[in-house]
């Protein structure tokens, strides 16, 4: 019984912290712009393969795939910037939120697409993998779940001190509290938002090579994370950082009872049920604030 | 006699959508007198499809700002409704047809109900969840529900789908022309669609709908019901929608899961950014233009999902009124380029006279 409770708990811990690491991403971005990047998923994909592509056929060590998903990452969200978002700005405001979502649902298709051409179908093994595990008198962890999870928890640190404690976090911060007065105060808005894609895509790509470590490379591989982080992003408000880490874990813990208890296939709408529950309960989340929209 | 007066007078742009209307059904009706190819036919048949469905999304983010990405779901549906219906009870496809709608509808109003309270990209991420887990379920769906022969068969179709239930019965009374006749039937139902959608968006409700997208807070306070205008815009969109369902269902005399890949919805939603959001012909415009370039792109084969996607990117980033509005756009300044400065004069003098 334990063997089975533990198991669950490893399954759960270790996609919770990905799916944490997806949705951190998004809700970066939609806290401080109102974006829904709905690319985030072919952005996480392109990671994947960029550290397959460095490791397997460049033969380079571990270390430098990462480097290469995360600048690979950044650049994609710079390109986002400068290709669509700074022309979008310009438009009316009350369109943004939409024509950002569908702009962006092109440019995700595209991208996938891309990669389906110059990859093939097939999934490919992703090399960053440790094999064995590690036993502690009857529990057995295995490396790479350990791995993932300390990954992702590093990366938290980074972006939580990146947000706190840094200028260009300031700067962040104060833009997504109130766009119009931070810019009245000498803050760079457009900078800020060119920031926060790169941030974003780099949170992608990193979280795109553990993912395919779980499991295999293929191109739609980001779709279910992305829309599992959809998910909990709106479970925990949209744009609310640490509600959005606390959704993801929680989350994937009901994910990995349910599909022990009823079957693989009853995890994703066993997700849904909760998100309607609490999207009637609290329509702008757990932890989200109600939105007061001015005329 | 005054009383009369606005009765007899159209205004000038429901005289403009009347002569495209005319030379619309003019051009249904020569169409397949002047198509040999089956493949043409078939696939003008399909674009019908997709016009309807992109009509009846329109209606729902065009001129109600209710951003659902349920439109394939509720397509879906009615085609499913339609199917299980003829398959497991054995009825006549026609008889199925407005059944499979109303269930859509149902589906629809269940959906509108949980986005009731939503705003924007939440309505957008709801549905859009909606969708994909009744993707999933069905498509894993693997417990026998009744034997076929030696073969198994799902309650929902499982990943196969239905085939096999009937048809619209154009193959028994046309013969070798059964491809027209499916044709008139679909063209009689966008017809159908376009002009209840006209009607709707013209009349009072269609003002609520738009109301409510331009700004709520000022319609519900000038007495608009949100509650009841968004349950209805639902349940309108979905009927259309749903007996679409039906009839491709019917015509092709199979429904699979596929109508449910993000790809079908992302094409549905690239002709409606592509022709026009918010635009009585948008959809129309968009699926002509799309399903061309899709036919083009046909050529270069892999290519063509890349190209999509980059269609819908760049529409929306140089076009946000879409084509429709460009075409507008360009109508204006024809009209002020020919008028000219003299043009202006001329315009401005009889003000003064009535004074």
């Amino acid at each position: 019984m334990t063997d089975v409770l533990m198991a669950i708990l490893v399954a759960g811990f270790t996609s919770g912290a990905l799916y944490a690491l997806a949705t951190v991403g998004l809700s970066l971005v939609w806290g401080s712009m109102g974006m829904l990047n709905m690319a985030h998923a072919a952005m996480l994909t392109l990671g994947g393969y960029v550290a397959f592509t460095v490791i397997t056929s460049l033969g380079l060590p571990i270390a430098i795939g990462f480097a290469g998903a995360i600048l690979v990452g950044a650049a994609a969200g710079a390109i986002l910037y400068f290709a669509i978002v700074r022309n979008l700005l310009k438009n009316d405001k009350s369109t943004f939120e939409s024509n950002v979502m569908i702009a962006t649902v092109g440019i995700g298709i595209a991208l996938e697409n891309a990669i389906l051409l110059i990859y093939g179908g097939q999934p490919l093994k992703q090399p960053v993998s440790i094999a064995g595990a590690f036993r502690l008198g009857p529990l057995t962890l295995p490396w790479q779940n350990l791995m993932i999870i300390a990954v992702v928890v590093v990366m938290m640190v980074v972006v939580s001190l990146a947000l706190g404690r840094t200028r260009m976090g300031r700067a962040i911060r104060a833009t997504a509290q109130n766009r119009d007065a931070a810019q009245l105060m000498g803050v760079a808005v457009n900078r800020v938002y060119l920031q926060v894609l790169m941030l974003s895509g780099a949170l992608a790509g990193i979280c795109g090579v553990m993912v395919s470590s779980m499991t295999q490379l293929s191109p739609p591989l980001g779709n279910d994370p992305m829309l599992k982080a959809f998910i909990m992003c709106v479970v925990a408000g949209l744009g609310n950082l640490p509600g959005a880490v606390a959704a993801a874990l929680g989350l994937a813990l009901l994910e990995s009872f349910v599909q022990y208890a009823l079957g693989a296939r009853w995890g994703f709408p066993s997700l849904l049920f909760v998100v309607i529950a609490v999207l009637i309960w609290r329509p702008s989340g757990l932890f989200g604030r109600a939105e007061i929209r001015r005329m | 006699m005054t009383d009369t007066r606005p009765m007899s007078r159209m205004s000038r742009s429901a005289k403009t959508d009347l002569a495209i209307s005319l030379l619309l059904i003019a051009a249904a009706i020569a169409l397949p007198f002047m198509i040999d190819s089956r493949y043409i036919l078939g696939q003008v048949v399909l674009a019908l499809f997709y016009a309807t469905i992109a009509s009846q999304w329109n209606l729902l983010f065009g001129f109600s700002g209710i951003f659902s990405l349920a439109q394939m779901a509720i397509f879906a549906f009615g085609g499913y409704a339609t199917a299980m219906l003829c398959f497991y009870f054995g009825w006549n496809v026609w008889a199925a047809l407005v059944p499979g709608a109303l269930g859509a509808v149902l589906f629809s109003l269940v959906v509108g109900l949980a986005c009731l309270r939503l705003t924007g990209v939440y309505v957008a991420l709801l549905t859009l969840a909606i969708a994909q887990t009744m993707y999933l379920l069905i498509v894993t769906d693997t417990e026998c529900f009744v034997m076929v022969g030696s073969v198994c068969r799902q309650f929902t179709g499982g990943a196969v789908g239905f085939a096999r239930f009937g048809d619209l019965g154009t193959r028994a009374l046309l013969r070798a022309q059964w491809l027209v006749g499916n044709y008139a039937i679909i063209a009689v139902l966008f017809a159908a669609t376009m002009v209840f959608t006209y009607a709707i968006v013209k009349s009072p409700i269609g003002l609520a709908f738009r109301a409510l997208k331009d700004n709520p807070g000022y319609a519900v306070a000038r007495g608009v019901n949100r509650f009841q205008a968004q349950l209805l815009v639902f349940g309108i969109s979905a009927f259309f929608t749903g007996l679409a369902g039906g009839f491709y269902a019917a015509h092709f005399q199979a429904i699979g899961p596929g109508v449910l890949s993000m790809s079908q919805l992302m094409f549905i939603i690239a002709i409606v950014v592509v022709g026009g959001v918010g635009t009585f012909w948008g959809p129309l415009v968009g699926t002509v233009v799309l399903v061309l370039a899709d036919e083009l792109m046909r050529e270069s084969g892999e290519f063509r999902t890349l190209g999509l996607g980059l269609i819908i990117a760049l529409s929306v980033v140089l076009m946000p009124k879409g084509l429709v509005g460009r075409f507008g756009d360009l109508v204006r300044w024809l009209a002020r380029r020919r008028t000219g400065p003299t043009g202006s004069n001329i315009v401005q003098s009889p003000a003064p006279a009535g004074k």
